[in-house]
């Protein structure tokens, strides 16, 4: 498939696979390549890991962009734009929805009773997903070091976060890491 | 209560829940960092809302499907200004950050070097995994006193980091056993 109607393929695909995305969107990420690089063969395995670095190097929401770049290669500028919307609009009104629903209940008991026994779980999980990342980017002791003074100064300090994002890169840039 | 409430609306502007949003999604570089500055601004800066409630709306958009940072827009908008501060926040987020690294990142794509792009970005992951780890800590302390919050939290993060279990298959495996645990202890509370 290519041309417009790989551009659309892609776009209805994006728009569904965001509608499933439970769990984060990184949880469909496997199927994307599947479709993008082994079915349609729009891209090849090493742009899609590319992308995938270059959409987390870059600010902004990063999987959002690199579901535009995918767009852009397929289709340029208006399937990058499509598929950017693809991906958050139809889960934005999924959230909207759900958000009205549960400050209505606000005051409700058995709300009370929910946000205690999920936020325990989401806290836990938050922490976890920080602790897996930290597995994939550690890959030597310099590294290890870096994620622990990271921490450290969220918990005991309040310094802008992305101070500690600028000297750590630009660490990474000169090959110390 | 009602008037703090009031207070909190009025100093929402939509400018503001723009221009919060935009910041938090520039800066938020390397995935997870989203949480990290949200909390920063919405918690600490702004006091829009509070520790509790973050990780309140946190628990509903981990529930929800599609890019969670955008949730965490949705959800803060809609508290703070209605519809309109969903689409203040919604587009403070996307619009301007998107632009910007998209063309930039098409420009990098097509000039640069991946090496010291992947050394940058080493940098950068290890870095926002410990910032992730750190607001997760912070977000835990209110809870500290309690022994079964602290227990749900631990085996979400056990079952994370030492299963290879999808993470919406440990959400539904746990939460139905924390929040009947957090009803019997109401009750007894009572």
């Amino acid at each position: 498939m290519s041309g417009p109607a790989g551009s659309v393929a892609l776009t209805l695909r994006l728009a569904l696979l965001s509608m499933i995305s439970f769990g984060g969107f990184p949880s469909v990420l496997p199927d994307i390549r599947n479709y993008v690089v082994a079915a349609n063969g729009w891209l090849t395995d090493r742009e899609f890991a590319n992308f995938f670095a270059i959409a987390q190097v870059l600010p902004g929401p990063n999987i959002i962009l690199m579901m535009s770049v995918i767009g852009w290669r397929v289709g340029g500028i208006p399937t990058a734009i499509a598929t950017a919307l693809a991906t958050f609009g139809p889960p934005c009104t999924m959230y909207y929805l759900a958000y009205r629903l549960w400050d209505r209940f606000r005051d409700a008991p058995w709300q009370r009773i929910a946000r205690r026994g999920l936020v325990p779980v989401t806290i836990g999980m938050i922490i976890g997903g920080g602790t897996v990342m930290a597995r994939a980017a550690d890959t030597n002791w310099q590294s290890v070091i870096v994620t622990i003074i990271a921490a450290a100064l969220v918990v005991r300090v309040r310094v802008n976060p992305l101070w500690v994002l600028v000297a750590a890169g630009t660490a990474g840039g000169l090959g110390l890491l | 209560m009602a008037d703090e409430d009031r207070s909190r609306v009025e100093r929402a502007s939509l400018s503001a829940l723009f221009v919060g949003f935009l910041k938090v999604a520039l800066w938020s570089v390397g995935g997870g960092g989203g949480i990290v500055f949200a909390r920063r601004l919405v918690v600490e800066q702004r006091r829009w809302i509070g520790d509790d409630e973050f990780a309140d709306i946190l628990s509903l958009c981990q529930f929800m499907p599609g890019p969670n940072m955008v949730g965490i827009a949705v959800c803060i908008g809609s508290r703070l200004r209605g519809p309109a501060g969903v689409f203040a926040g919604v587009a403070g987020f996307t619009v301007i950050p998107l632009t910007i690294s998209f063309s930039f990142g098409t420009w990098l794509l097509r000039n640069t070097d991946l090496a010291l792009l992947q050394g940058i970005l080493s940098g950068v992951s290890a870095a926002s995994a410990g910032l992730l780890i750190g607001t997760g800590l912070r977000l835990l302390t209110p809870q500290r006193d309690r022994p079964t919050a602290l227990c749900f939290a631990a085996l979400a993060f056990g079952g994370l980091v030492f299963t290879k279990l999808p993470l919406l298959a440990i959400l539904l495996g746990l939460a139905p056993l924390s929040v009947t645990i957090a009803a019997m202890a109401g009750e007894r509370t009572k």
